[in-house]
């Protein structure tokens, strides 16, 4: 239980970052290719998660891609946890990039506009301004990608495999109780999947309140 | 020393015309007047450089912040001004202090002393009390002076000041005026303020351009530029009044005595200030009547001698244009219809009386 924690924490960690920056792209400026960007960053979303985890497979096979014939040694993602939070943050990067762009969005641009008229450049005016007016977008970005992450199980189970103690995670060790007639231990972790899921999503429905958090738009 | 006077020769594309304006400041502060979307904020947006389309050139002293032709575009961040938009956009996420401390680096970097300015500021604009407030708790008012604080406080070299008074109702606007003639006074600085209401340029400016669809059609001393017909007609829809400045002479019960320039007391509704302070008054051309004898047994309070300096012809309208002294400062404009400037036989040169009531004076204190 715990590994998948820190598995699914590792891959939000690992998304989280470059997905903003991504998503800030997106939200704020015009370049070229950047509906196809867009468009390649929300595919997991779209595609069926075996899709994405036979995909990965192929890529990091030893005649892949990414496999040992081509790099010329083993990247020792297949059937690891390395693969785990590899499936579990390749899934779960559309939701960060599109929750993080709309909280970019929603930010005034004006506000980055004043901040420039007061001698900010725009690295000091994403941390000082656009930053803070986006947290609470933010950071429910990275609780639905944990979430997501959490929940992840056929792009995972195509990549890491579902071995007990070393690969399994909540999902697949669920799917495992329930195949091997287990009711007692699938109850239990359903009833821990539960209690995750509820406080993810009550705590990005307190993000989104809108009775305590300072207005972006007015000024 | 003499501030950095501006100069800018631009061309900004827009969706019904393109913007094209050029002007080299001789005084202080230049105002730019036009109904809303004559291309006034374009302007002043492109001298902030937050307009990447803006061609041509832009002058502050001896720095050039766009020279087209040279390949020379200074961004925003570096070209020191301070910005007073029309929605003010005081930082969310700040309360009135850090707001009003968001420039202190610029300024730094600039050599102005940080802790001496914001002091300044802050006793010139009041803003003492809301220090500590958060932004949203703020009146409209408040956030006005907020917004020019902050904006002082960056140390810039420029303010450019969009609709200041817009977003502020009547009684807030003659409350915030006389900040920004304290503004005026106390910080030796170029400003340009772009303005759809008369009366804050007329107070405020030394040199008035006239914006219509892109293109300056009138400029220069705002009471002579604003009673030109053509530009008469655009201001008075906009509220123009006729602005005076006195000193108070002595109050009454109701009444307040201003003594002009020329000598002549006019009387006002009732100032909190002192007797001996000088004050701001406004009146509106429509409201003032013309006499061509002084009346007897009259109800209105004023009775002003003048000369006529001009008569202009509008539509339906006649312009007359009096002075109270020689100097061209006290100008008072007064309409009439054609009929009765016939029927008074008004002429260019003659002594005529400013007839008007009290309460239709109005104060900016």
């Amino acid at each position: 239980m715990t590994s998948t924690l820190t598995w699914a924490s590792l891959s939000t960690l690992s998304v989280f970052i470059p997905g903003a920056f991504i998503a800030y792209a997106l939200a704020r400026h015009r370049f070229p290719g950047k509906k196809l960007i867009s468009t390649v960053v929300t595919l997991p979303m779209v595609l069926p998660p075996t899709a994405v985890g036979y995909l990965l497979l192929s890529l990091l096979a030893d005649e892949g891609w990414l496999g040992r014939e081509h790099l010329g040694f083993s990247l020792d993602i297949l059937l690891t946890w390395k693969g785990v939070v590899l499936a579990c943050a390749v899934m779960s990067t559309p939701l960060v990039i599109r929750t993080a762009r709309v909280s970019f969005e929603e930010v005034n641009p004006r506000y980055e506009a004043m901040a420039h008229t007061l001698g900010y450049g725009r690295l000091q005016t994403f941390f000082r301004i656009t930053l803070p007016l986006a947290w609470r977008g933010l950071l429910a970005a990275a609780v639905l990608g944990f979430t997501r992450a959490m929940g992840e199980f056929g792009a995972t189970v195509i990549v890491a495999g579902n071995i007990p103690g070393r690969t399994q995670t909540l999902s697949s060790a669920i799917y495992s109780a329930q195949q091997a007639g287990n009711d007692q231990q699938a109850n239990f972790l359903l009833v821990v999947a539960l209690a995750i899921g509820f406080m993810a999503v009550f705590l990005t429905e307190w993000l989104a309140d809108s009775t305590h958090k300072p207005s972006r738009r007015a000024s | 020393m003499t501030p950095a006077r501006l100069s800018f020769d631009l061309e900004v594309p827009l969706d019904r015309f393109a913007l094209k304006i050029s002007h080299h400041c001789e005084h202080q502060i230049l105002g730019l007047f036009g109904v809303s979307g004559s291309g006034k904020t374009t302007c002043l947006e492109a001298i902030a450089g937050l307009r990447s389309s803006a061609k041509g050139k832009i002058q502050l002293g001896d720095e050039a912040w766009l020279d087209s032709e040279r390949g020379i575009h200074v961004p925003c961040h570096r070209r020191d001004i301070g910005y007073v938009p029309q929605e003010m956009l005081l930082f969310p996420h700040y309360d009135v202090t850090r707001n009003l401390r968001a420039g202190r680096e610029r300024a730094q970097m600039n050599g102005v002393d940080f802790q001496q300015t914001f002091e300044a500021v802050t006793e010139i604009l009041e803003l003492g009390p809301l220090l500590h407030r958060r932004t949203r708790d703020l009146s409209g008012g408040e956030r006005q002076r907020v917004a020019l604080g902050r904006a002082l406080c960056s140390g810039p070299k420029l303010l450019l000041l969009d609709e200041p008074l817009a977003a502020l109702d009547q009684r807030l606007r003659q409350r915030i005026l006389p900040f920004l003639l304290r503004i005026r006074e106390s910080f030796q600085l170029p400003i340009l303020i772009v303005s759809h209401h008369p009366v804050e340029l007329q107070a405020l400016c030394d040199e008035v351009l006239v914006l219509k669809e892109g293109a300056v059609i009138a400029q220069g001393q705002p009471q002579s530029v604003f009673s030109r017909p053509d530009v008469f007609n655009l201001a008075e829809s906009q509220g123009f009044e006729n602005l005076l400045r006195g000193t108070i002479a002595q109050h009454y019960g109701q009444t307040t005595a201003l003594k002009l320039a020329d000598g002549q007391h006019l009387i006002v509704p009732r100032s909190e200030r002192p007797e001996g302070q000088s004050l701001l008054v406004g009146i509106a051309a429509h409201e003032i009547l013309l006499a061509g004898e002084r009346p007897r047994a009259l109800s209105a309070r004023n009775c002003l001698r003048a000369r006529i300096a001009t008569l202009q012809q509008t539509e339906d309208l006649v312009l007359v244009s009096t002075q109270l002294d020689t100097s061209d400062r006290a100008r008072i404009v007064a309409e009439v219809t054609p009929d009765a400037a016939r029927e008074l036989g008004l002429t260019a040169g003659g002594d005529i009386f400013l007839v008007m009531k009290a309460n239709s004076v109005r104060l900016y204190e």
